[in-house]
Order: structure tokens, then sequence, then C-alpha cells
């Protein structure tokens, strides 16, 4: 058969081959579900900073991070977006989680910051006014994350 | 290190969609594939019967939340004839390539 396929046949396959992977590239993704989830908690863990005691303040983290922490493994790694489909780990870097949990952390620097310059700039509600903002571009600024990777795992698919 | 091996099974432009498709997946929903290639229920069914004889993909039905999916699944001997497969059209081009001026 191997004689049969000419070499215009053989790109023609390669190049549906290649459409149908960039098909399932579209497809990397964290859950709709949990941008909206952080920058939810995000809020919550500003309005306790500024109206709730020091102890509820200590324990929304701590259960913010708790639930994080049980849900990340499979979220983070951007293979289980869809209940359609399990992207195969190939198409994904293994480095989405340590990206995801990188941006989270400039965004928890991003938002003592900005609550500390509201804070001394005399602001009331320092805290909520930073964890809005920050929410904001968790939920703008997440996404885009993703649209980063998906066109990495496309070069790496055309560079391979 | 992967063997360059035409498959006759794989090589039609439909079935070469599908198990494309699959390959780049752990598992696949019917109607995610369904949907991607723009095929029929029954189109898809007997192509992935093809499939399934030949060992390449498994069909699972499930029921979940009262709904009932059909979960597939490339096999590794799949994946190794998808490969093989592959490696074949490149060596074509490869071929061709080495030979024109």
């Amino acid at each position: 058969m191997n004689n049969e396929v000419t070499e215009a046949e053989a790109r023609l396959a390669l190049s549906s081959i290649e459409q149908r992977r960039q098909q399932v590239i579209a497809e990397i993704d964290v859950p709709p579900w949990y941008w909206v989830s952080v920058a939810g908690g995000w809020v919550v863990l500003g309005v306790l900073a500024d109206y709730g005691p020091a102890w509820a303040t200590i324990v929304g983290t701590v259960i913010f991070g708790a639930v994080h922490s049980a849900v990340a493994p499979r979220v983070l790694s951007g293979r289980h977006a869809s209940s359609h489909l399990s992207v195969h780990s190939d198409l994904v870097s293994r480095r989405v989680p340590a990206l995801v949990i990188g941006f989270l952390i400039l965004m928890t620097i991003v938002t003592v910051a900005f609550a500390l310059i509201a804070n001394a700039d005399g602001a009331r509600h320092a805290a909520v006014l930073a964890s809005v903002v920050v929410a904001a571009l968790v939920l703008i600024g997440g996404p885009r994350l993703m649209d980063v990777v998906r066109r990495r795992a496309e070069q790496r698919l055309a560079d391979s | 290190m992967t063997t360059a091996k035409f498959d006759e099974i794989i090589h039609p432009s439909t079935r070469l969609s599908i198990v494309a498709l699959l390959a780049s997946t752990d598992w696949a929903d019917f109607s995610f594939v369904r949907d991607r290639l723009g095929m029929s229920d029954s189109a898809l069914s007997k192509q992935f019967s093809i499939l399934e004889d030949a060992g390449y993909v498994t069909i699972d039905r499930l029921v979940t939340n009262r709904r009932r999916r059909v979960r597939v699944c490339l096999t590794d001997e799949g994946r190794k004839a998808f490969e093989g497969h592959v490696a074949a059209l490149q060596s074509v081009i490869a071929i061709a390539e080495s030979v024109s001026p």
C-alpha cells in the first residue's frame, strides 16, 4: 500500500491529522467555574479582612487554601476542562499547574501591594478594594493565561 | 522508536480523522468526535465498529446522572498503529523530497 500513496496524498493526510490535533488543543483549559470561584473567594477574603475579626480572615484563608489544594491537582492540568474528553498528556505542558499557581502568587502580591497603597492613601476599605480589583484581574487574566498555554501547545505541535 | 508501517484500516480519510482525534486524547465522548468531524451517529458508529473489530478502540457505554454516554478510547495497539502510519506518511514525503531536484 505504501507504494500507492503519493506525496500529495501523504501531505494531505498529515495536514488532516494536524487539524484534528488542533481541535483537541483548543480544548486545553481549566473548567470555566475555576476562575469564577477563585475570584469569588478573593473578594470574600477581602471582605473578611475589612469587616471580620482577624481569626475569621485566618480561617477563611486556610479554608480557601485547603479547598484550592484539593481541586487543583485535577483542575490545573488543563486536560479536563470539558466533560467530553480528556486531553492526552503529550499535548499539554506539564508546567501548566506551576504557571497557574505562579499567576495566583503574583495576584496575591498585587493584592497586598494594592491594599497597602490604598490604605496609605486613606481608603476606608482597602482590602475590599484590592480584592475586587484583583478578582477582576483573575477573571480577565486567567483565560488569557490559558490562551498562552494553547498557543504554546500549537507551537510545539508545529515544531514536532 | 516508531516503526513506519502503513495501516490500511486507519488510512481512509474518515477513519484517519477519527483516530487522529482520539490519539490526542486519553478518551473522548462519542458526541465530541461526532461534532468535531460533522458526522452522523450511524456513519460514526459504523467506523467505530470497524476500529473496534480491529482492536484499535474500546467503546464503553456509561450512565452518569441518568444520561447515557458512549466513551471511546484508543487502545495501545491502535495508538501504535497510528504512530506507525504517521511515520509511513512522513517517509513518503521524505523520499519524495530526497529524489526531487
